[in-house]
């Protein structure tokens, strides 16, 4: 006799016996809960790996700090956590509440959520599970853990949370984990002035865009080489930001050169704080155009 | 996975594979011994992780083809993606017209003729499907046209200046605005001309100068909420008036 499944189901009536759906809803009413009382969520991505994209979350976190705000920041690289190390907060952890995890607080206040803080000293990132079998189910375990980074994380009130995503443009990573964010407000984009950092740039701001997701613009980084002696400024590459970002209507943000001095306090985890230095002093006025892009409207209501 | 008749104790047999719905999958088993039967249902995500591991339930009945499931799934992924692309480059390119013609060349990110569904460059498939023509090398003129149209060397020079993935896109576009207006040289003032047609709203010298007033870096978001107000209000030309519009729909915001 043969079976006719469909018009068995059309006579059941679903029930969620086992409760699949309803916990994946409430993970996502929990996302939502925790995140309320975050103004303004950004993401900082970029298609290209080895541009700065750390360095410009966690010197963008800083200079929005040293303007008042209220600032959190969620380090989502896995595999791959640098900004406890670049914060000198490398050995700190969470702390448990019953509420959830407490992230520590670093530099100027900044409160940082990584996975470096949950790994020894150098060790890389384990699972539990075959790891012959790991293309099955390791993908879709880190989407979870990054889920509950999100849903488990007491950030209190703030208002800044910014996301330092993993590199990648594909369907994989950055923007999906930038759909896991509930009103984000949008996302900011980390290039060099390559061709080739381009080619794979402009296809994460794409794909960014078909998700929805607002690009508020790019910022170049390592644009100069600034000479650690007589702070001249060179360039290093010999791309033209600018023209991609007119091509593809974004506003080129700001310029960040290759800072040796700069670059070695963070390596060293004794970031420069200096407000004064040259390098703060263009990463505070990008932070000031987030601001100000983020009150656009206020902007317009002034100026039309 | 494995199902087990409790009664016989005994493995259940996979019997076969049905579609019962969109995203589902039925599988049937049944016992050997007492000929017990039931049907798994798999909901879309469990039918996408069956898919993505490349698997077909109840094995194979021919060799799977060669990059079968990369194939099979980068082609929809090109298809989702290519009617959000295409309608957002549609919008900026051809101000919402359909674009018209066949089988362009397709201009990739190493400005080398590739294939309509190229990987190298995320607009080549959108732009050969929307019939935007392009050349192998953004420095070349294309010999494919209807009207032939010449450069002028600043415009040419303004051209070069880009990146060179963006270069026959934006070659396209500024040749196809030219054409449309009737233009057998591409200048200057043209190239400006055919960026502000892309949204399919002109604008009026007067709101061009009020976003003069605008800072730099909010110019591309404020443009962008200005036509798409004016298109609600079925514009076709943004004026003082849609600025005037504008800005009183953004004091609340103060």
């Amino acid at each position: 006799m043969e079976t006719n499944l469909q018009a068995i189901l059309k006579k059941l009536q679903y029930t969620d016996d086992a409760k699949v759906v309803e916990q994946i809803t409430e993970q996502s009413r929990v996302v939502q809960t925790r995140m309320a009382g975050i103004r303004h969520k950004l993401v900082v991505m970029s298609g290209k790996g080895g541009v700065g994209k750390s360095m410009t979350t966690v010197n963008l976190a800083l200079a929005l700090a040293r303007s008042g705000n209220r600032v959190g920041l969620l380090d989502v690289d896995l595999n791959g956590p640098c900004v406890p190390q670049m914060l000198g907060m490398r050995g700190r952890g969470l702390s448990y509440e019953k509420e959830g995890a407490v992230p520590p607080r670093g530099p100027l206040g900044v409160k940082v959520a990584s996975m470096d803080f949950l790994l020894n000293a150098n060790a890389p990132v384990r699972w539990k599970g075959p790891m012959d079998l790991s293309p099955v189910w390791l993908g879709l375990t880190e989407m979870n853990v990054i889920r509950e980074f999100l849903a488990d994380m007491v950030w209190g009130e703030l208002d800044f949370l910014l996301a330092d995503l993993p590199p990648g443009a594909a369907a994989d990573k950055p923007p999906l984990l930038a759909g896991l964010i509930p009103d984000l407000a949008g996302a900011i984009v980390v290039t060099t002035p390559s061709e080739v950092a381009y080619d794979v740039v402009q296809k994460s701001i794409a794909y960014a865009r078909e998700l929805g997701i607002e690009v508020f613009g790019v910022v170049e980084n390592m644009s100069q080489y600034r000479c650690p002696s007589c702070g001249a400024e060179h360039p290093l590459f010999e791309g033209d930001t600018q023209a991609m970002c007119d091509a593809l209507a974004l506003p080129l943000l700001g310029r960040i050169p290759f800072d040796h001095t700069f670059a070695k306090t963070f390596d060293k985890g004794n970031p420069l704080l200096d407000e004064s230095y040259p390098t703060v002093q263009r990463f505070q006025e990008i932070g000031q155009k987030i601001q100000t892009l983020l009150n656009y409207k206020k902007v317009m209501a002034e100026k039309l | 996975m494995k199902f087990v008749c409790l009664n016989c104790e005994t493995y259940m047999s996979f019997e076969k594979v049905e579609k019962p719905a969109e995203g589902s999958l039925g599988v049937f088993f049944a016992c050997p011994s007492c000929n017990a039967k039931f049907s798994m249902v798999t909901n879309p995500g469990e039918t996408q992780m069956v898919s993505s591991l490349g698997v077909q339930l109840g094995g194979r009945t021919a060799p799977a083809e060669p990059l079968e499931m990369t194939r099979s799934g980068l082609k929809e992924e090109v298809e989702a993606g290519k009617s959000q692309m295409a309608a957002y480059l549609n919008e900026k390119i051809h101000g919402g017209q359909p674009a018209k013609g066949s089988g362009a060349e397709t201009p990739g990110a190493s400005g080398q003729q590739e294939a309509s569904t190229s990987e190298g460059c995320p607009f080549s498939a959108m732009v050969a499907q929307m019939g935007l023509t392009g050349s192998g090398s953004g420095a070349d003129v294309p010999t494919e046209t209807a009207t032939a149209l010449t450069w002028t060397p600043d415009a040419k020079e303004r051209l070069e200046k880009l990146p060179s993935f963006v270069q026959p896109m934006v070659r396209s576009s500024v040749e196809m605005f030219a054409r449309k207006q009737g233009y057998t040289t591409v200048t200057l003032q043209v190239m400006d001309d055919s960026k502000n047609a892309s949204s399919g709203l002109a604008w009026s010298p007067e709101a061009e100068q009020r976003l003069e007033n605008i800072p730099d870096f909010i110019r591309p978001m404020a443009r962008r909420e200005i036509e798409r107000l004016a298109k609600e209000r079925g514009a076709t030309t943004v004026t003082a008036d849609v600025m005037e519009e504008a800005k009183d729909k953004f004091m609340k915001f103060m």
